[in-house]
């Protein structure tokens, strides 16, 4: 590399992109380092200890869970025919729709003491009033048990991916070897794809521990619900900055496990030989209970939420196209169309440089930027408002006065930061797929980078840039801490105006944003199911998808 | 003729289908003899192999290991007790395992004798040097010698090899294919030995069956088949 890459634009963008990105993060892991207030020290002593015993109980609850759920749906579905198998494969993804906060809405407007499931069993075996069935679900038990049922398609998607590349052969000659069907699964089959398992659990915990809207509903209090209540109850912005810190860090460690298990997973898909998958069919009670073991999850993660969504919105007369819902639609629609196409449209222009100038520490800056999903949206929201105070005073100073803070840069920044990953694995495997070759013919005729990538490559990637923005544009829809701090004044998203529905406990209004959010929400599902079915081996070139979820 | 350590009657099968992939199989094989079975592409040797091992059930026939009924119209012993061994083409070592820990898998006991025999196993497949590998580290041939070692550890009644060297390269092959046999015989392993090459089954076997149509074409030992062979032009799919 010569000096001169450094004044090449296709190197200059992607750097200053990094910073923006790295600077918040920096920010926050920074005040660990400067002074701890009186705050601090209260927090400490009374407070910390609680979040930390509340996290860690949600972080065992949520892995039996999902690995219960995912792990297990995915050995029957890739090992099974059952009842309604076909169905179910797809659809125990539904719940990817449901955001955990939608779901702890609705799980307490049906199992509330006076709620629709409780009422429903008073009624069908009258019973007095008193009479309560279902415990209460607003605690740490409520909270994993809602992370459970909405977070497992990550596990579930990564173990059915594993256990399709999974050699037959490998269990078969298990079996010589002397192991029954079942402890041949318990000892090769699951061990042999523990990486992967791992990578999608730590995908799961990184979302269970950035959540806000759910805890925070169930009254639970985990770090988010500590740094929001530190920033708009104290207003002490440098404490929550060091709550942040520490939840970063708990992040990091999910993250880089994460990717680590990835690499290690590589390795482990063991041959290159597959026999075709033979399905077993199942029989009888077995039969039965497989299908009730798949069903059981896409009925608690997305039929019944969706039942109590429909039945307060029918119930109560919803006027679903009133004045408020439009504004509401509009204005989150608008802000995730920006986002998906500036996420698009960076995810091409890195992807681009990087083929384009092989360049190796453009790549290595790439892979920086695509962890920012996981940083939660409230420590986002905290490092993005620092930076535009900072920009603002940089620039704005002689007006005294906040241009960027309150707009919509803010918001659409975090948003950014938080799905670029998204955008990125998309658009990376659409470069992927196009030969190299043009690109070579392109030089021999002495095409610029920029007539190759705008003639030959954009054209090429139509499908990715649309799949990219649908992925983005479902994410921001259901993102909910860092819309509601970075917004504009006034400016209600379909998530924000949920949340404020809910908070006011008037669940019947908070039912039509909710039903948008996960109508909006089945689109990537229909788009992942159907690379789902091509990425069986012979089709390998597509896993690159499921790199990011 | 000594006691048979595996005996095929009448062996039918067919897939959910009309088409019989096999038809009528026939095969004696006696305690320490080493039979190789060839064929075109898709007549059935596969199939055959896994009937053998119980996982697959055939549709009519008998199979006998060691003078009882491992599989008939009536009964059914399951893959596990049936005492054999499996070897693959695609090798299929368990990834999460080191080679040492492989080999010892279907071994039962104490751990130290467990790992003692797998590691002369290892040491007489001249891959000892690897034994805290991981199979991604280790050539495609080495990985080969640690499956054949890894069915070989329980010491099963017959040891099943489905296209063993088909993977490997030819001057890799052949030697493998030498050290193997003796081995074998040394140990006076039983072995029914699936291929697709008339070099690997000439120079490895007592015996040589070939199936095409889900019957046996032909069968004899290995020294009286070459002529046969050589003059029908028999393809090798
Ligand atoms: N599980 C199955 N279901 C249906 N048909 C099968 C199944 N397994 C094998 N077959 C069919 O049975 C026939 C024999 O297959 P088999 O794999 O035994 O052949 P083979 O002799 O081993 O072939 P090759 O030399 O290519 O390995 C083929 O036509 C194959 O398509
Ligand atoms: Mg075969």
């Amino acid at each position: 590399m010569s000096y001169k890459n450094f004044f090449d634009p296709w190197i200059i963008l992607p750097t200053i992109l990094f910073a923006i990105f790295v600077v918040p993060v920096v920010w926050i892991i920074s005040s660990l380092f400067g002074e701890y207030s009186d705050n601090w020290t209260h927090i400490y002593n009374y407070t910390l200890s609680n979040y930390i015993y509340n996290t860690i109980f949600i972080i065992i609850g949520t892995s039996i869970g999902t690995l219960i759920i995912g792990v297990g749906s995915a050995w029957l579905v890739t090992t099974y025919n059952f009842t309604g198998k076909n169905i179910l494969e797809w659809a125990l993804l539904l719940p990817f729709a449901v955001p955990p906060y939608i779901l702890a809405y609705t799980f307490t407007g049906l199992f509330d003491s006076y709620g629709t499931a409780n009422n429903l069993i008073r009624d069908i075996f009258s019973l007095p009033h008193e009479f309560i069935f279902f415990p209460k679900l607003r605690n740490v038990y409520g909270a994993s048990i809602v992370f459970s049922f909405t977070l497992y398609p990550y596990v579930y998607l990564v173990s059915r991916m594993a256990f399709i590349n999974q050699s037959r052969s490998i269990m078969e000659v298990g079996r010589t070897l002397g192991f029954s069907k079942f402890k041949v699964f318990y000892k090769i089959g699951i061990p042999s794809i523990r990486p992967a398992i791992i990578a999608g659990l730590m995908l799961v915990l990184m979302e269970t521990i950035s959540d806000f809207g759910a805890v925070e509903h169930f009254s639970v209090n985990t770090f988010t619900t500590g740094i929001f209540s530190t920033w708009f109850g104290l207003y002490d912005f440098h404490t929550a900055k060091q709550l942040a810190a520490l939840l970063l860090i708990v992040v990091i460690t999910f993250l880089v496990l994460e990717k680590y298990s990835r690499r290690k997973n590589r390795y482990s898909s063991g041959s290159n030989v597959f026999g075709p998958i033979v399905a077993e069919k199942l029989r009888g009670s077995k039969n039965f209970f497989a299908s009730l073991f798949c069903m059981l999850p896409v009925f608690v993660g997305f039929v019944l939420p969706n039942i109590q969504l429909a039945y307060w919105a029918l119930n109560y007369k919803l006027e679903f196209f009133n004045e408020k819902f439009i504004t509401t639609a509009w204005n989150t629609f608008y802000l995730a169309i920006i986002t998906a196409i500036i996420c698009a449209l960076l995810a091409v222009i890195i992807n681009f440089s990087i083929r384009y100038k092989k360049n190796k520490i453009l790549n290595i800056l790439s892979s920086f930027l695509t962890v920012g999903y996981a940083v939660p949206g409230l420590i986002l929201a905290l490092g993005v408002s620092q930076l535009l105070v900072f920009m603002d005073n940089l620039l704005f100073r002689e007006y005294l006065d906040f241009v960027l803070t309150g707009s919509l840069v803010g918001l659409v920044l975090a948003f950014i930061i938080k799905s670029f990953a998204l955008a990125n694995s998309t658009i990376e495997s659409g470069f992927l797929r196009i030969n190299t070759r043009l690109d070579d013919v392109a030089r021999t005729t002495n095409t610029s980078g920029w007539k190759l990538l705008t003639q030959i490559h954009l054209p090429l990637l139509t499908t990715s840039f649309l799949t990219s923005m649908i992925l983005v544009v479902s994410e921001v829809i259901k993102e909910l801490p860092a819309s509601l701090i970075l917004r504009p004044f006034n400016y209600d998203t379909l998530a924000i105006s949920t949340y404020i529905y809910a908070a006011e406990e008037r669940m019947f209004d908070a039912a039509a944003p909710s039903i948008a959010i996960v109508g909006v929400g089945l689109l990537p599902i229909i788009i992942l199911s159907r690379l789902t079915v091509k990425s069986r081996p012979g089709y390998r070139n597509n896993d690159s998808h499921y790199q990011s979820y | 003729m000594t006691e048979n350590t595996l005996e095929i009657k009448n062996l039918r099968h067919s897939f959910n289908t009309d088409i019989e992939v096999l038809k009528n199989i026939n095969l004696n094989v006696s305690r320490g003899e080493i039979v190789s079975i060839l064929g075109p592409s898709g007549c059935g040797k596969t199939t055959l192999l896994r009937i053998i091992a119980g996982l697959e059930k055939q549709t009519g026939g008998t199979v006998n290991i060691n003078e009882t009924i491992v599989s008939d119209s009536k009964s059914f012993v399951p893959t596990e007790k049936r005492g054999i061994g499996l070897v693959v083409q695609e090798r299929a070592l368990f990834p999460h395992l080191t080679i040492i820990k492989n080999v010892a898998f279907g071994l039962k006991g104490k751990k130290d004798e467990k790992y003692k025999i797998a590691l002369d196993l290892l040491k007489l497949f001249k891959v000892d040097g690897y034994a805290n590998n991981y199979p991604h580290e280790i050539s495609s041939g080495e990985q080969q010698r640690v499956a054949i070692a890894r069915a070989m550890a329980p010491n099963p009644k017959i040891l099943l090899m489905d296209e063993p060297f088909g993977a490997l390269d030819h001057a890799l092959k052949s030697e493998l294919r030498d050290e193997t046999k003796k081995i074998f015989k040394d140990n006076g392993t039983t072995a029914i030995i699936v291929s697709h090459d008339f070099d690997d089954a000439i120079s490895m076997s007592d015996h040589v069956l070939i199936i095409d149509d889900g019957l046996v074409a032909q069968e004899g030992s290995a020294k009286d088949l070459i002529p046969i062979t050589r003059k029908n032009s028999f393809k090798i799919a």
